[in-house]
């Protein structure tokens, strides 16, 4: 006991590191860009990488966000990728079986048409998020498989609408762009990095955040999480809120289905294929627990950037895309073997 | 005595089930049932080969099971929807399998089963017992996709352009077959150009967009984009529009989406190449339904269906003839 006490060993040094969540992930982060950078000679630390990582990150994180929420209170959502394909679906037939706007209008002039395609997709997405809870808090079926029911059902439905086709309308591709600021020369010093659609995914990102960290809602969402029996006895009304989850996360699976509309210019039945993989895998990279009442916004943040940049980076470094997964799977265990350090030293 | 009571009745039941199932299978009036199984059936590919094997099945008076997954285009998914329609014992089986090995054990179990099988578009490794094999020449396609590329970007001997190719999977044999094709050209026609990289959008546009947004970073002087099928074709001329690049990379697609038929005329595309999924359609179930009946194998088991060059100076009638349609 004295020996132990006298010196810290490198075991209890890496165990009071990963105590770190977010100080851990960013070092990931910064790690794989370091690696990225030097394997391709430079070209992955530049603007438009930096852009097109970010643009891409908007088109996942409302789906990690949706899904982080659901997997704090102990559940999972396999249904968030055909949600997004349903919304992004319904919200393009909207504009042109119903409208029949075209592909022609562009700009400033597809905008009213875009906030009526924003609300068709958040509608949608509720719609479905509505059906899980019903699935789950009426019919008491397992969040598993109600969910993999309605992923199943959106996904079928998606392809119904569109008839299998994109349905291409009016769009204002300068909305997924990113900013610069005016005066100063991109080819001199880029600055182009966040676009108007992804600042906008950042603060509804951020808006949930303060929900899940400094409201009753997140409150509920990891007493629900920890211990069910133990939320019940204080008085949580458990389908009532998690109603409000499942709601959630579908009006988020909605909202980046109309990311996907803007970013496509239309709604494709296909857009949110296989995303609910990675919404899971971002979730638990980022350090939530799939047995609930774990788990951090900025960690589902960070572990979404995070999948991201192996992707970009792999195709970067011209290594085939088929590594990412291999990548993937490696972050995956890393990140549940930290989890399980974490547990056995009392950390949540 | 009770058990024997129920004893018997089990027995007369199970002999009613198997004279009912006789008589059934006697029946010479009885339709042909024809499966039809694919990938992603979300694909509008399939959904424009729905639309050929619908109006044949009706010709032919045939039921037909369409099944697939809504939009995996993945083996693991297209294992057990084969298993499930051996188990529906239909009379013919159109396969368009998702990897030429997973499938062939699938392939060949319903072989064994009894039920004529055709694979359409794409096939497995061993089409040795198979009774027709109809695909759109891929190979073609893709040498046709690098004639359009070189004449767009104005290929001069001597001169070196960049160019990369949006692939779905690394084993979908249309893809490879279009990339080989591709190559082959290039490597007999247009030496000066390189095909810098390959990437893969697992079926999703948005990952398309989003390979090739990266290309463009990686590769500033990119002269042309090979997007290898509709996925990829979306979400290149997506990426390309929203750079504002429209006619400055010359982009070929696959496939005749009518939203890609659009972008034609407005520039986005340099062309199209299209296939002619619900020619292959008719084409399988008037070959199973000759097949089944009069037992009679086709004069040639492979047959190749020719495909289309769709660009700018293409007829009004060609690309509506060509463009595919929902139901």
């Amino acid at each position: 006991m004295v020996d132990g006490k006298q010196s810290i060993s490198f075991r209890e040094r890496i165990q009071g590191f990963t105590r770190n969540q977010t100080a851990l992930l960013v070092l990931v982060l910064l790690i794989l860009i370091v690696v990225f950078t030097s394997l391709s000679g430079g070209t992955f630390l530049s603007t438009s990488v930096g852009s097109t990582i970010l643009t891409d990150w908007g088109a996942y994180i409302l789906l990690a966000v949706a899904e982080t929420l659901v997997v704090i209170s102990g559940g999972i959502d396999l249904s968030v990728g055909a949600t997004l394909s349903l919304s992004t679906v319904t919200a393009g037939w909207v504009l042109v079986n119903g409208l029949h706007l075209t592909s022609k209008t562009t700009g400033v002039d597809a905008w009213p048409a875009l906030a009526l395609a924003a609300l068709v997709a958040v509608l949608t997405g509720l719609l479905v998020g509505a059906v899980n809870s019903v699935l789950i808090n009426i019919l008491k079926i397992v969040p598993f498989i109600a969910t993999l029911a309605t992923f199943g059902a959106a996904a079928g439905m998606a392809i119904i609408i569109s008839g299998g086709m994109p349905l291409q309308g009016p769009t204002d591709f300068s909305l997924i762009n990113p900013l610069r600021i005016p005066g100063l020369d991109p080819k001199v010093f880029d600055t182009g990095l966040f676009s108007p659609l992804v600042i906008l995914m950042a603060l509804v990102t951020l808006v949930v955040g303060l929900f899940l960290h400094k409201a009753r809602f997140g409150l509920y969402t990891y007493a629900i999480g920890s211990n069910v029996f133990a939320a019940r006895a204080a008085g949580i009304s458990i389908a009532r809120h998690t109603t409000k989850i499942y709601l959630v996360g579908g009006a988020l699976s909605g909202l980046a289905g109309f990311y996907a509309y803007v970013r496509l210019g239309g709604g494709s039945p296909t857009s949110g294929t296989g995303m609910e993989l990675y919404a899971i895998a971002a979730t638990v990279i980022g350090g939530a627990s799939l047995m609930g009442g774990i788990g951090r916004m900025w960690g589902t943040v960070i572990g979404t950037l995070i999948l991201i940049t192996v992707q970009s980076g792999l195709l970067m470094i011209g290594v085939a895309t088929d590594w990412k997964q291999i990548v993937v799977a490696v972050l995956i265990a890393g990140a549940v073997a930290v989890q399980t350090l974490q547990k056995k030293n009392g950390v949540r | 005595m009770k058990r024997s009571i129920k004893i018997a009745a089990a027995i007369s039941i199970v002999g009613a089930i198997a004279l009912a199932a006789s008589g059934c299978a006697g029946a010479s009036n009885q339709p042909i049932k024809i499966a039809f199984v694919m990938g992603a059936e979300s694909d509008p590919f399939f959904q424009a080969m729905k639309v050929g094997a619908e109006e044949e099945a009706k010709a032919e008076g045939v039921t037909l099971i369409w099944q697939g997954d809504p939009s995996h285009y993945d083996v693991a998914t297209e294992v057990p929807i084969v298993e499930n329609i051996i188990a529906q014992k239909p009379d013919g089986l159109v396969l368009i399998p998702t990897d030429p090995d997973g499938l062939q054990a699938a392939n060949d179990k319903a072989i064994a089963a009894g039920i004529a099988v055709a694979n359409v578009d794409t096939h497995v490794t061993d089409l040795s017992k198979v009774v027709t094999f109809i695909t759109g020449d891929n190979g073609d396609g893709g040498a046709k996709a690098a004639d359009a590329i070189a004449a767009k970007i104005g290929y001069t001997d001597g001169k070196t352009y960049d160019v990369v190719v949006g692939l779905t999977s690394a084993t979908a044999t249309t893809n490879v077959a279009r990339l080989d094709g591709f190559k082959a050209a290039i490597a007999a026609k247009y030496p000066g150009i390189t095909i810098q990289d390959v990437a893969y959008s697992a079926s999703n546009p948005q990952t398309a967009a989003s390979n090739v947004e990266n290309w463009l970073t990686k590769y500033p002087n990119l002269a042309g984009i090979f997007a290898i099928d509709g996925t990829n074709a979306s979400g290149a001329a997506a990426a390309l529009q929203a750079k504002n690049l429209t006619g400055k990379i010359a982009l070929v697609g696959y496939d005749a989406y009518p939203a890609n038929v659009e972008l034609i005329q407005s520039g986005v595309f340099t062309a199209l190449i299209a296939q002619d999924p619900a020619a292959e359609a008719r084409l399988a179930i008037k070959t199973l339904v000759d097949y089944i009946k009069n037992k009679k194998s086709p004069a040639q088991r492979d047959v190749v269906i020719a495909n289309v060059t769709l660009d700018a100076n293409t007829s009004a009638a060609d690309l509506k003839k060509y463009t595919y349609v929902a139901n």
